[in-house]
């Protein structure tokens, strides 16, 4: 399920992230900015989904926007203009309308317009500096180029009648495409705008910090023997399924995970249904101790099959 | 709960091998992680509601002591998140410190200007910085246009059969060689204006059609290696040329010159503009220095994009005198008046603009 090509080295990866791809499928990519203090982010990069959606949000906002100033104005005419006229009126508002939507907000918001802020997405600087105006100008003006331009003139095109093929509007076609062509064939998955501004769209929903999954006391105690049988990444798993809301799936998932580790470990004391969460979470927290504390001095252990050997 | 948590760690500090004491009753136990987290929680959570009203409502939202205290919270932020990274094992605690780290490093470090302030720096300082920096590009595009108005000016007056040769039959727009002196001054050069809603048409015509077509392909063509670009300047070029010797050949070039003028200095600027931008590019490629090809074009892109923004605001304006003012203006010197004041406007803010005190 998860692509090679995505992870560098596998074993080398952070716990959290290959928890991450253990249950999301590894999808995301990654890039690293340093920050000038010297302490490296991590950012992900926007998926095509996500991107769609935020535009397809955006774009309908823009539209309504665009009928707003349009139907007042096509009122006005009247019927003077002809059908050519209307649309001529309708493509100019909506140029004016988008460019000055996208290029207010993603300067207003920090690089977010509200569909991408309801997907939680963001515009950031490439390299890791500030987003200044002349980029955002520059990727908003630029999808003109890619995208709008080219359409208005497919859809005026219909007016040649010659039958011969229009090189004007084959190329404008495959000029169309190789825009379209651009964010997937880099690995930032950057449209033209964003090459050319350097800046790239990220994923950034807001995270929710919630209450540590710790026990204060445990009713169930473990030994070292038994602790040694997991790493990292096998706790974060475990803390992932704690985390889901209750319900009959979870509690049929748990039951069977706790199934496993109690074989693994060699837990002889029967166990009642009631008891499946308290024993997990103990469980947790002690392997949590644990494995913490073993990684403070410097055996720290991925997960169960790599590490420190049991002899340590 | 600090507090007792905070004497179960010293306690522990104290013994350290009662940490997971097995059997023995109910061992308490403790974990730096949870110690890491309750001494900070309350830090990070100030600095999440800072951030969030960033997002929401930009850095003037914030009052003084806010102001202040950002930074101080967002260092202390990365430093927990430095340290955690090395100690703590717990995933949500991880992926929120991530998170809250950059979002607070990009509200920290993010763009200090309004809206309008950075719509206004981006007018007064970036666009004409950026045109001037490619001033060889420009003078460049500029030779291969007008090397396209002498040839085909000159074939033209000639042999008006070249006319059809450089001026494709849709932009002709029934004239040619058959035309007559009296045709052309009449429906062309002083037709009567088609009022209002006509000229918008005009206008947005022009925005969606062949010269901003021809534009923006002279720009993108850049792409490969400039050789395009200028082919397709110099082919407009041609048709200029050749537009202009029709009118020669009948008498009427001062006439012709000043229905021309008057957005043509506009759109002309804006094709040379864009030519240049699509050099600007081309010359990044051909010549990366001691960069990658696309490296070097990455780095210096943006000039090349302010250009382009530049020659579509050419156009936009170049649309609004030709569907507005063309035929509205029917005298031939007020025409010329225009278009020329038009043309050194625009000399002035792209060599000027931004520029302050110094030469």
């Amino acid at each position: 399920m998860t692509t090679a090509q995505d992870l560098p080295e596998g074993a080398s990866l952070a716990a959290h992230e290959r928890t991450a791809q253990f249950f999301e499928g590894g999808r995301r990519r990654k890039r690293e900015i340093v920050t000038p203090e010297g302490v490296p982010v991590t950012v992900e990069i926007a998926d095509y989904g996500e991107r769609l959606v935020a535009f397809t949000i955006d774009f309908v906002i823009w539209t309504l926007l665009t009928f707003a100033v349009y139907i007042p104005v096509l009122a006005l005419i009247g019927k003077a203009g002809g059908i050519l006229i209307a649309i001529s009126i309708a493509l100019f508002f909506g140029f004016l309308v988008r460019n000055l939507y996208f290029i207010y907000f993603e300067l207003a918001w920090q690089g977010a317009t509200p569909g991408k802020r309801i997907v939680g997405l963001r515009v950031i600087d490439h390299g890791g500096g500030p987003l200044i105006p002349s980029a955002v100008i520059a990727r908003n003006l630029t999808r003109e180029v890619e995208m709008f331009i080219p359409l208005g003139v497919l859809l005026q095109g219909g007016q040649s009648i010659n039958g011969a093929v229009d090189w004007k509007e084959l190329a404008t076609a495959a000029w169309l495409l190789f825009s379209l062509a651009i964010p997937v064939i880099n690995r930032d998955r950057m449209r033209g705008g964003d090459l050319i501004a350097g800046t790239m769209v990220v994923s950034l929903p807001k995270r929710v910090l919630s209450s540590d999954l710790v026990e204060r006391a445990l009713r169930f105690t473990f030994t070292p023997a038994q602790l040694r049988a997991y790493g990292a990444f096998e706790l974060q798993v475990l803390e992932e399924l704690l985390r889901r809301p209750h319900n009959p799936e979870t509690a049929r998932v748990l039951d069977e995970v706790c199934d496993k580790i109690c074989r693994k470990i060699g837990w002889s004391n029967p166990l009642s249904r009631q008891d499946v969460i308290a024993f997990l979470r103990d469980f947790y927290t002690a392997e949590r101790a644990f494995l913490e504390r073993e990684q403070l001095y410097g055996k720290s252990r991925p997960d169960k099959y790599t590490g420190p050997a049991a002899s340590a | 709960m600090t507090q007792t948590a905070d004497a179960i760690g010293e306690r522990l500090i104290a013994n350290p091998e009662l940490d997971v004491a097995p059997g023995a009753g109910r061992p308490k136990l403790v974990l730096k992680s949870r110690e890491f987290r309750n001494g900070r929680e309350q830090g990070w959570r100030e600095l999440d509601e800072l951030v969030r009203r960033v997002e929401r409502r930009g850095v003037r939202s914030l009052s003084l002591d806010e102001l202040q205290r950002l930074p101080i919270l967002y260092r202390a932020a990365l430093s927990s998140l430095a340290v955690a990274r090395t100690i703590a094992l717990d995933r949500n605690l991880l992926l929120y410190l991530e998170n809250l780290a950059l979002r607070a490093y990009l509200a920290v470090y993010g763009p200090r200007l309004s809206p309008g302030a950075g719509l206004r720096a981006f007018f007064v300082h970036d666009l004409p910085a950026a045109v001037r920096a490619a001033r060889w590009h420009i003078l460049v595009a500029t030779l291969a246009l007008l090397v396209g108005v002498a040839v085909g000016f000159i074939l033209t007056v000639q042999d008006e059969a070249w006319f059809s040769s450089f001026m494709p039959a849709a932009m002709a727009g029934g004239r040619g060689p058959s035309s007559t002196a009296a045709s052309l001054r009449d429906k062309e050069l002083f037709a009567p204006w088609p009022g209002a809603v006509e000229a918008f048409g005009v206008f947005a015509n022009v925005l969606f059609s062949h010269n901003t077509l021809v534009g923006l392909m002279c720009f993108g063509l850049g792409l490969a290696a400039g050789i395009p670009t200028l082919m397709l300047t110099t082919y407009q070029g041609l048709g200029l040329g050749a537009f202009v010797a029709l009118h020669y050949n009948r008498d009427l070039t001062i006439e012709c010159l000043g229905w021309l003028s008057i957005h043509g200095t506009t759109e002309l600027g804006a094709l040379i503009l864009l030519s240049a931008g699509g050099l600007v590019i081309a010359d990044k490629i051909l010549f990366p220095g001691r960069y990658s090809r696309i490296e070097n074009l990455a780095l210096h892109g943006r000039q090349a994009a302010l250009m382009g923004v530049g020659g579509i605001l050419m156009l936009f304006v170049a649309g609004i005198l030709e569907g507005g003012f063309r035929q509205l203006v029917q005298s031939t010197s007020l025409r010329f008046a225009i278009g020329l004041g038009v043309g050194a406007l625009w000399l002035i803010y792209f060599s000027r603009c931004g520029r302050g005190a110094r030469r």
